[in-house]
């Protein structure tokens, strides 16, 4: 289980985050909502490593990983996308979701120059893993695309297969259905869908509320860094707090 | 890649290797074949600085320094102490890495303009020092290097000793472009963040190719001194290290074809065409000025384009349709 306890942000003088919490289960959609500003984005970085934590812990089985980088928490199998897609221009499609597996590459730089079997080995298994991910989340048509040519929708796509790539237990989307159309969206439902039930752990942080509710297991709401409301989508939906926080009233 | 396009370059490989190998033969004059023997001395260099400077997109202007330290250890050792000279470049290779480990420990962690102006500043303490180590360097006067043993004491034997040693590093470097630490690179230099959300540790990334660079311009560095057989701190000026960075530059970043072909133009063109030796350094400047204003991603990327405009892909579609047993199938995969 990955979990946030009672964790803390600062910025200067503003606090972004205070003492919230949130755990998230393998095979678990967990949507994060919240107006902009709120803190999903802050808790987004601090689990992921990006945001070290001021106080709180963020944890993996039990296992504190606050002094841990975002490299490390990578390796353990907590892989992420980012709000704008940071993907590398000039390289392929495929190129940019083998890189998702690095995590499982095992030949040093010295082996990779001396054309070691194993760098070999590790090269074609992560091709082939890369390019069934692909077609799997819809990328089949461009495989040796640069991504710099990539329409938004599909560099949302690519990032996800690139995470998948590196064999998560957990997958932490940042707004993945910014900028989609509709179908788009019914699109990316299907993926999260199959992930869920493939035991991947799923954090979605999204303001697309309807979107959320519609697919996720549990829902967590914060606003102005605080916790609003924790509980099934029903709950969260129907609590005064959270309508008054998104009504504005 | 087709099956026929890949005979194609294969072909292409091997006559290129073929002509490589039987260029002591070709040339008209010993002048040619020493200016073959130095393109080959600083595609050494090179062929390592572009794992750092175009893949991994770290500024070093400096390698001239690693250069320097190479030719001058090579001086040391198999002049001085009688060394065997291939021991010697054993020897200068190892050093260099050293240097590169010692000079690399602290700066990559520093931003890239930053990055820069530290290797800048060890290329200048390099040259202070060779200067004021009289007893080792012999100072301003320079120190006379010996050449190699038989079979490479002739000009065609240290050309192939040169080749040997180019194929060896180009051949190392092009197995880290092409698997998964290419990419790794490639990663570092466009998207830091991209890189360590997959678990690339960025600064080990660059660390270990910075050494590797300072291996290959350690080996350039002997193998140069031998070639110019007495060697003065004028010798290693700063500009050589802004003309290795622009052969890179020049050639494009991300290709190895692309910095070698940077590399023969700017070292053949000022020697075989007169009149712009006279331009020197005004020559590099406009050239790298046309360059990144023309064709910012270097020669290598304008000839993938026109061969790309040639094969003609058209009306691309752009529809993602996630196949979700597809899906289910890849994910059950990968667990196994």
């Amino acid at each position: 289980m990955l979990q946030a306890e009672e964790v803390s942000k600062r910025f200067g003088g503003l606090v972004a985050l205070s003492a919230v919490s949130l755990d998230l289960r393998p095979g678990e959609v967990h949507g994060l909502i919240g107006p902009n500003g709120s803190g999903k984005t802050t808790l987004l970085n601090m689990i992921s490593g990006f945001y070290p934590v001021d106080q709180g812990t963020v944890s993996l089985d039990g296992v504190a990983l606050n002094t841990e980088s975002v490299a490390q928490r990578a390796q353990r199998g907590i892989a992420r996308t980012f709000q704008k897609p940071r993907l590398l221009g000039p390289l392929s499609v495929l190129d940019n979701a083998m890189l998702g597996g690095w995590r499982d590459v095992g030949s040093s730089f010295l082996a990779t120059a001396l054309s070691m079997p194993r760098a070999w080995r590790e090269e074609r298994e992560l091709r082939e893993r890369a390019t069934q991910m692909l077609k799997g989340v819809g990328m089949a048509h461009a495989l040796d695309r640069p991504a710099n040519l990539l329409e938004h929708a599909e560099q949302r796509f690519l990032e996800i297969a690139r995470g998948l790539v590196g064999r998560p237990r957990f997958l932490l989307l940042d707004e993945p259905a910014g900028g989609l159309t509709p179908t788009e969206i019914d699109h990316l439902a299907t993926v999260i869908r199959v992930l869920r039930e493939a035991g991947i752990g799923i954090l979605l942080v999204e303001h697309h509320t309807d979107f959320v509710f519609r697919i996720s297991d549990r829902v967590t709401a914060l606003d102005l860094g605080r916790l609003v409301r924790h509980g099934t989508p029903d709950e969260v939906r129907n609590d005064a707090e959270v309508i008054r926080v998104y009504l504005g009233a | 890649m087709t099956e026929r396009s890949r005979v194609t370059r294969i072909a292409m490989l091997l006559i290129g290797a073929v002509l490589l190998v039987v260029l002591p033969f070709l040339v008209r004059d010993q002048y040619q074949l020493h200016l073959a023997q130095l393109i080959g001395v600083y595609w050494i260099l090179i062929a390592g600085l572009n794992l750092v400077v175009g893949y991994s997109g770290q500024l070093s202007v400096g390698h001239v320094g690693l250069l320097a330290v190479g030719a001058y250890a090579f001086a040391i050792i198999a002049g001085k102490y009688d060394i065997p000279p291939l021991l010697a470049l054993a020897a200068c290779g190892m050093i260099g890495g050293l240097c590169g480990f010692l000079l690399g420990l602290p700066s990559l962690r520093l931003p890239g303009f930053y990055f820069a102006m530290a290797t800048l500043a060890f290329a200048v303490i390099v040259t202070e020092q060779s200067v004021a180590q009289t007893e080792l360097t012999g100072g301003g006067v320079g120190l006379p290097v010996p050449g190699f043993n038989a079979p490479f004491d002739t000009p065609a034997g240290l050309y192939w000793l040169i080749l040997a040693v180019a194929a060896l590093i180009t051949w190392l470097s092009w197995n880290v472009a092409r698997l998964m630490w290419g990419r790794a690179l490639i990663g570092v230099r466009d998207s830091e963040v991209a890189a360590r959300s997959v678990g690339i540790s960025i600064y080990r990334a660059k660390l270990i190719v910075f050494i590797f660079s300072g291996v290959t311009a350690g080996l350039a560095g002997g193998l140069f001194s031998s070639l110019q057989s007495y060697i003065t701190p004028d010798t290693f000026v700063f500009e050589l290290g802004l003309f290795f960075f622009t052969c890179i530059i020049i050639g494009g970043r991300g290709s190895i074809i692309g910095p070698f072909i940077g590399t023969i133009i700017l070292t053949a063109i000022p020697e075989v065409v007169a009149p712009l030796a006279r331009l020197g350094n005004f020559f590099y400047g406009f050239l790298l000025l046309v360059v990144v204003l023309l064709t910012p991603e270097g020669f290598g990327r304008l000839i993938q384009q026109v061969l790309a405009r040639f094969s003609g892909k058209v009306n691309e579609s752009k529809v993602v349709a996630p196949d979700p047993d597809l899906l289910r199938k890849a994910l059950q995969g990968a667990r196994n």
